[in-house]
């Protein structure tokens, strides 16, 4: 006999007014792809669903507008794959969307779904955290924008309160001589969760030559906590791509990661991993904007 | 707990259905509808033997709530049997020994329908992109990706 309760709101307002007056266990559900099998294993047991899957008409959008790009939080892994917005400079977004999941996934996984999870394997997070990405959270009362860069603040825990939705993720592409990148490593090709998963954010002065600004995120910088490895992009700022740069970022980024051990691979694997990746990210973006390779 | 009313459209058909929160689209479709193509395996999205098509998208229909589908259109291999695509697939498979056990085959066939929908003529590439979320667990994968080319190939004619 089950006491689970479903609520289906009428709209986004209806939805949030129901958050900020139950005061129940509720568990807000979009398309059930994370949260379905975290209940079946009991990992969480809500009292409410809060089923958010029908607000496509406020929530499922791709935008561009004014330099900006927004997408809801309702917008489709498959969405992403099908916008003509995800090519040339932002490519990297089609690649994170192709090695996110299985069809069967992608066509209803979202994209404020797998940022909220939180799970420290997200194939969203680093991607959007590179392009230094915002999130615009609402409740009945407000609405505030958070950087995605500080939105996780530990496995499964984001600084969303209980009255708060994930409504939009938003940034602006990168101008200039940049490019953007994604490294993912599982244990097979596809449908997997990520073991490490990185992506780097350049932009090149106009010799092609040097760093303008960079920026890497990993799904675990400190134990299971996505973020900037900011002492690694600070490091490469103003450098000469050379191979002794990509060299030392790689030290510097294996100083500034503490990563812990589970049962997909051991803190000390992730570690020679990232900065493989590193290499790799680098030497893909410099090609990519036609430096040096 | 109150039983909620939703009327999905099945293979064609509406059908009107009592479910409880937490029913799951295979829980509907197996045990209300007796759909048993529907297979469940693992429940938790990893092995993909549930996979229907909701309003023409293949998804696992043991990851979605039966009352997230309400108003919505549901198709399972018992609704392709008289299509011509199906069909010749299904000859492809046969023809190609591309099921051993058999567990995986309605999901696979979802599976490649959905392609030959798409692409007439697809890459292996393509192919293993399109089943990559269906576990063969007899690993007889080359057999099946044989099967769809052919399946696909034959609609070009």
């Amino acid at each position: 006999m089950s006491t689970l309760e479903l609520y289906s709101p009428t709209d986004l307002s209806d939805a949030l007014r129901f958050m900020e007056h139950d005061g129940r266990n509720v568990a807000i559900i979009a398309s059930g792809t994370d949260l379905l099998p975290r209940m079946r294993r009991k990992q969480i047991s809500p009292s409410v669903l809060l089923d958010i899957s029908s607000l496509t008409e406020d929530l499922r959008y791709i935008r561009q507008l004014d330099g900006t790009i927004r997408l809801g939080a309702l917008t489709t892994v498959a969405d992403l794959l099908e916008s003509p917005l995800f090519h040339g400079k932002l490519s990297v977004i089609r690649e994170a969307a192709m090695l996110f999941g299985a069809p069967q996934v992608r066509n209803v996984a979202t994209v404020g779904g797998n940022i909220c999870s939180a799970a420290s394997s997200e194939d969203m997070i680093p991607v959007f955290m590179a392009l230094d990405a915002s999130l615009k959270l609402v409740s009945a009362r407000e609405e505030r924008t958070v950087p995605l860069k500080d939105f996780v603040v530990g496995k499964r825990e984001t600084v969303m309160k209980p009255s708060e939705m994930l409504a939009e993720v938003n940034f602006s592409p990168p101008g200039g001589h940049s490019w953007t990148a994604y490294e993912k490593l599982g244990r097979r090709n596809m449908l997997i969760l990520a073991i490490v998963n990185e992506a780097l954010s350049v932009t090149l002065e106009d010799d092609l030559r040097t760093i303008r600004s960079a920026r890497v995120a990993l799904n675990r910088v400190s134990g299971k906590i996505p973020a900037v490895a900011v002492k690694t992009s600070d490091f490469l700022r103003g450098k000469r791509v050379t191979g002794q740069t990509v060299a030392q970022a790689q030290k510097v980024l294996a100083s500034e990661l503490s990563l812990t051990s589970d049962f997909r691979g051991s803190g000390e694997y992730r570690t020679e991993v990232a900065q493989v990746f590193l290499k790799r990210l680098i030497e893909r973006c410099t090609r990519q904007i036609g430096g040096p390779s | 707990m109150a039983k909620r009313a939703i009327t999905i459209n099945v293979n064609g058909t509406e059908h009107p259905l009592q479910v409880d929160a937490p029913d799951r689209l295979i829980d509907v479709l197996r045990d209300q509808l007796n759909l048993k193509s529907v297979k469940e395996g693992c429940s938790t999205g990893d092995c993909g033997i549930c996979a229907v098509l909701v309003d023409g998208k293949l998804v696992n229909s043991c990851l979605m709530l039966a009352a997230q589908c309400d108003g919505r259109r549901v198709t399972t291999l018992e609704g392709l049997l008289g299509d011509p695509t199906m069909k010749r697939m299904q000859g492809s498979f046969i023809a190609n020994n591309a099921a051993q056990c058999g567990f995986c085959t309605p999901a696979m066939l979802m599976a490649s329908w959905d392609i030959a929908r798409h692409s007439p003529e697809p890459s292996d590439e393509e192919i293993k992109v399109a089943i990559s979320g269906i576990l063969c667990r007899c690993t007889g994968y080359y057999q099946i990706i044989d099967s769809v080319r052919e399946g696909c190939e034959r609609g070009e004619r």
